[in-house]
């Protein structure tokens, strides 16, 4: 089930230069969003922030499912993941590295089992699936990170420059994996991006952020 | 990770054995210990009492500190002053001498301070200091030391301090090994001196020898159980009346190191 | 260079020969610096993962001082340790001097500080983006940790060797605490000590070859008991 983010007023950063600076904005479940602005603009400490890895300095989060609003807890967390650009891939197998998300929350050997194939298979590292992840190439680590976190079916999505520094044919790989989901509508998606075509290739609607404000493109 | 910690378990469960059978503990010296003694009577013991002896060797004065500190059962040591002393203070009882053997002044093979001949240790330690030859001491508390001390204090010497004065604080073997490679004296007991002198290609010589005055008497005794209340006194004495008897002493009597030198003379009362 | 030939050619015979009392004392070092690193390992691990994952206030300073603590004369400790389990000391009571147990302990001592510092600079050189990660996945503060301290196992390796580096050969405090009793507290250190003062040069040189044999043993196995998981990094590089 998609969820919903309604941010109000958000600041990050001291008063003199703050990173962003009163956004605010509502993102609808099961919709894709791409946001875009030049490196360092702040799109990565708005996704840290939707991913509750860091805390606005002012301002409020409201994720909802439907209508009620979700309290800010443990099970929201495990609803929402994000994709970061240095992955942070565990020094381990393709394997494990994917059965992470799903063991971490106590899942059955069995259903860790089936799902971990799956989403190794959606992302064409079946064959890889034994290796050590780090000794995978830049592109088949960005896949390898879609896929630990499409594992865990998210209900937001938070995707930081997924296809930066890869080549067409991993992109391609990476992008149809994000289409799936668009198409399932399982899942809300916000991903970050320099790229007008990939922005309209994927998204529903495009932001932009500007002079540390998001605005709708 | 799983890995490592399992591993440490089983080398942790390796530890988990017991330790059990009688056993007393004999606070002694090194050069007793290294003199093959225990290794030689103890199984003796042992064999007709049923009573393990685990023997804690270390410098004279250490091993009386351990026994006035209620670490061991009973002391097997040579320092008759500070053992009556103990005894005096309330530490130990039952002492017995038991056996003794002597020291000897050893010097370079071609003896420059010109000793041999001498007649007494303390004349021998006053030519020494004269002569300017180096003189190494085991500077540790020991027995022996504790013997060298006596002498110098005889002769009316004070060496500390001197330049020709080494104190090197550190067992026998290794003071007679540091005496050769610096061409000096020293006092050392005859033990020693046998089982090493060819081992250590020690190119020295016995220079005095027979003086009254170099006599080390050992003496046994148990730890106060008055004092202590945890220390095993019944089988210390034990070990004790043991031996003083005939055959203890017999058993000293009878032992040789692997030379086949006699080392210790029995002589208790 | 005499001894050197000689004390190796000894050291063969004396392991072919299987004597007892050598395999005895062999064991028993291996159980008293085993049991030293399992307990430090046990409590260092944790100890250092928590200096480097908790901010506390002091906290370089603890540090600090554990790092001076790594370099603790083991004769000090010994002294220590003898005063504390003495019979006329405050632990008297509890039978532990001259016992492997005691050696245990002393080797314990030396080991820890070593153990949580170098653990405590594994986990802290893992790169912060796992930290994230592994919160971006669902993992809870413990989960986190623990997927931290995982990153950091070579590194934790690193200690755990280090660490055993140091009690195997060490000789000082074993032999204030343990004595070198023959039979009950005599290790291969204590026992190179005593030969070497007897003036037994092939026979300490023998053992010290055959402790030094021990120590590469030992280490290769603790290097194994990591490998498998690893291994594939240098077999399947692309």
């Amino acid at each position: 089930m998609p969820i919903g983010l309604r941010i109000s007023d958000i600041t990050r950063g001291y008063n003199s230069s703050p990173v962003i600076d009163n956004c605010s904005y509502t993102f609808q479940a099961g919709s894709v969003y791409a946001i875009m602005g030049p490196n360092g603009c702040g799109k990565s400490t708005l996704l840290r922030i939707f991913g509750l890895l860091e805390s606005p300095s002012k301002g409020n989060l409201t994720y909802y499912s439907g209508n009620s609003e979700l309290a800010q807890d443990m099970k929201l967390r495990r609803m929402i993941t994000l994709l970061l650009p240095d992955i942070g891939l565990f020094n381990t197998t393709v394997l494990k590295n994917v059965e992470y998300g799903l063991k971490i929350r106590g899942y059955n050997k069995k259903r860790i089992h089936d799902a971990a194939q799956e989403a190794i298979e959606l992302v064409g590292l079946t064959h890889k699936m034994n290796q050590n992840a780090l000794l995978l190439s830049s592109g088949q680590k960005r896949r390898l990170g879609i896929a630990r976190a499409l594992v865990i079916k998210p209900s937001l999505l938070l995707l930081d420059e997924p296809t930066s520094a890869i080549d067409v044919e991993n992109t391609e790989i990476v992008e149809s994996a994000i289409l799936r989901i668009k198409q399932e509508r399982s899942s809300t998606i916000i991903l970050s991006t320099h790229e007008r075509a990939q922005a309209d290739r994927l998204a529903d609607r495009l932001l932009m952020v500007e002079n540390k404000r998001l605005v709708e493109v | 990770m799983a890995r490592l910690i399992v591993a440490i378990m089983i080398v942790a469960c390796m530890t988990a054995s017991a330790f059990g059978a009688e056993r007393i503990r004999c606070a002694s010296t090194t050069s007793t210990q290294n003199s093959g003694l225990f290794d030689y009577i103890l199984p003796i013991f042992e064999k007709k009492t049923g009573i393990k002896v685990d023997v804690v060797a270390v410098g004279t004065g250490a091993a009386i500190e351990i026994g006035k500190r209620g670490d061991a059962d009973l002391l097997f040591v040579h320092a008759k002053e500070l053992e009556l002393k103990g005894v005096e203070d309330g530490f130990f009882v039952n002492r017995h001498d038991v056996m003794y053997n002597d020291f000897v002044v050893i010097g370079p093979s071609n003896d420059p301070a010109k000793i041999r001949g001498i007649k007494t240790a303390v004349d021998a330690f006053k030519k020494i200091a004269s002569s300017g030859s180096p003189f190494v001491s085991r500077g540790d508390k020991s027995g022996t030391h504790t013997k060298e001390l006596d002498i110098w204090k005889a002769a009316a010497i004070t060496p500390k301090g001197q330049a020709w004065y080494l104190e090197v604080g550190q067992g026998m073997a290794k003071t007679q090994r540091i005496a050769n490679e610096k061409r000096g004296y020293a006092l050392t007991d005859r033990g020693t001196w046998l089982a090493t002198v060819d081992k250590d290609k020690l190119d020295m010589k016995i220079v005095l020898e027979g003086d009254h005055a170099l006599f080390n008497q050992y003496g046994v005794m148990a730890v106060n159980p008055a004092k202590y209340k945890h220390v095993k006194f019944k089988e210390a004495m034990e070990f004790v009346n043991w031996i003083i008897s005939k055959e203890g002493q017999e058993a000293i009597g009878a032992f040789k190191d692997k030379n086949g030198n006699r080392l210790f003379y029995p002589n208790a009362k | 260079m005499d001894y050197i030939a000689t004390g190796f050619s000894h050291a063969l015979k004396l392991i072919l020969r299987l004597d007892p009392e050598l395999l005895g004392i062999i064991f028993l070092s291996i159980k008293v610096s085993g049991a030293a690193l399992a307990v430090s390992a046990l409590i260092g691990i944790p100890a250092g993962a928590f200096l480097s994952l908790k901010k506390f206030p002091m906290r370089s300073a603890a540090v600090s001082l554990l790092n001076t603590f790594m370099g603790l004369p083991p004769v000090v400790v010994g002294l220590f340790l003898y005063l504390l389990l003495s019979r006329s000391g405050p632990l008297g009571f509890m039978s532990l001097l001259y016992t492997p147990y005691a050696m245990m302990i002393a080797q314990t001592v030396l080991a820890l500080p070593i153990v949580v510092s170098l653990s405590y600079a594994a986990v802290s050189s893992v790169n912060p983006v796992i930290r994230m990660a592994a919160r971006t996945l669902g993992a809870n503060d413990y989960q986190t940790a623990v997927t931290i301290i995982k990153e950091a196992r070579m590194g934790i390796m690193a200690a755990v060797i280090a660490a055993f580096g140091r009690v195997i050969a060490e000789v000082g405090a074993i032999l204030i605490v343990g004595g070198n009793i023959a039979g009950l507290t005599r290790v291969m250190t204590t026992a190179i000590a005593m030969e070497t003062d007897k003036g037994n040069f092939e026979l300490a040189l023998a053992l010290g070859i055959i402790l030094l044999s021990l120590s590469l043993l030992i280490n290769a196995a603790l290097h194994l008991v990591q490998k498998p998981k690893d291994a594939r990094v240098e077999m399947e590089g692309d």
